[in-house]
């Protein structure tokens, strides 16, 4: 009975996390803060920023989430990333992850 | 003779010219191939947290200069970026961040 209680807990996590809703016009309208400095498609013209465009969606939520909570420190990041809610960086991460941008390494 | 030396000369110019750029392997591309083993396979995954481990093909040089020193000096923690970044001296880490910046 405990396993199956369990099995039904998982299951409902499960379906919560696909029902997780990235909203791509909505990371759009946040993303204008960023563009100061990533650029607006997030391909940053000033080289010391890192480009975002095209770079995996799970990737940048991770990112994002590390410097809200200052496992990973910049001055600038912790700040804005502060005052962001897990929807805001859900869609942020949508929009960047959608640009065309960064590619994955050659092989050879 | 002139004109023949002329030749000999122009022919020799772009031999060792053609040799020269052809042959040339960039020193990031060697000194990175240890990163493909993760960075270039798409969708490969971080475990614990899981999430997968970024693009970095045209990647600004600054930023990946700024990374891997932060990962050597461990202002940023991961273990395996910092296993990693740790025997790389400064030549390396800018030949890396060179390398991958020029790759679209």
């Amino acid at each position: 009975m405990k396993i199956m209680q369990l099995l039904m807990i998982l299951g409902l996590n499960l379906i919560s996390t696909e029902l997780a809703y990235a909203d791509y016009d909505a990371g759009k309208a946040k993303a204008e803060v960023c563009a100061a400095c990533h650029g607006a498609d997030g391909n940053s013209q000033i080289t010391i920023y890192p480009k975002l465009a095209g770079q995996y969606k799970n990737y940048l939520i991770h990112t994002l989430n590390s410097y809200k909570s200052g496992s990973r420190k910049n001055a600038i990041m912790n700040g804005f990333a502060a005052g962001l809610s897990d929807q805001d960086i859900e869609d942020l991460s949508e929009y960047f992850s959608k640009q065309d941008g960064l590619k994955v390494l050659p092989m050879k | 003779m002139k004109s023949m030396n002329k030749l000999l000369a122009a022919t020799f110019i772009i031999l060792f010219a053609s040799y020269a750029f052809a042959d040339e392997i960039h020193p990031g591309k060697i000194k990175s191939e240890t990163c493909t083993g993760c960075h270039a396979i798409p969708g490969y995954n971080n475990v614990y947290p899981t999430y997968k481990v970024p693009k970095l093909a045209g990647q600004h040089s600054d930023y990946i200069v700024s990374a891997l020193k932060a990962y050597r000096s461990k202002d940023r923690n991961h273990k395996t970026m910092h296993a990693n970044a740790i025997g790389l001296s400064d030549q390396d880490i800018n030949d890396i961040a060179k390398y991958f910046e020029l790759l679209k």
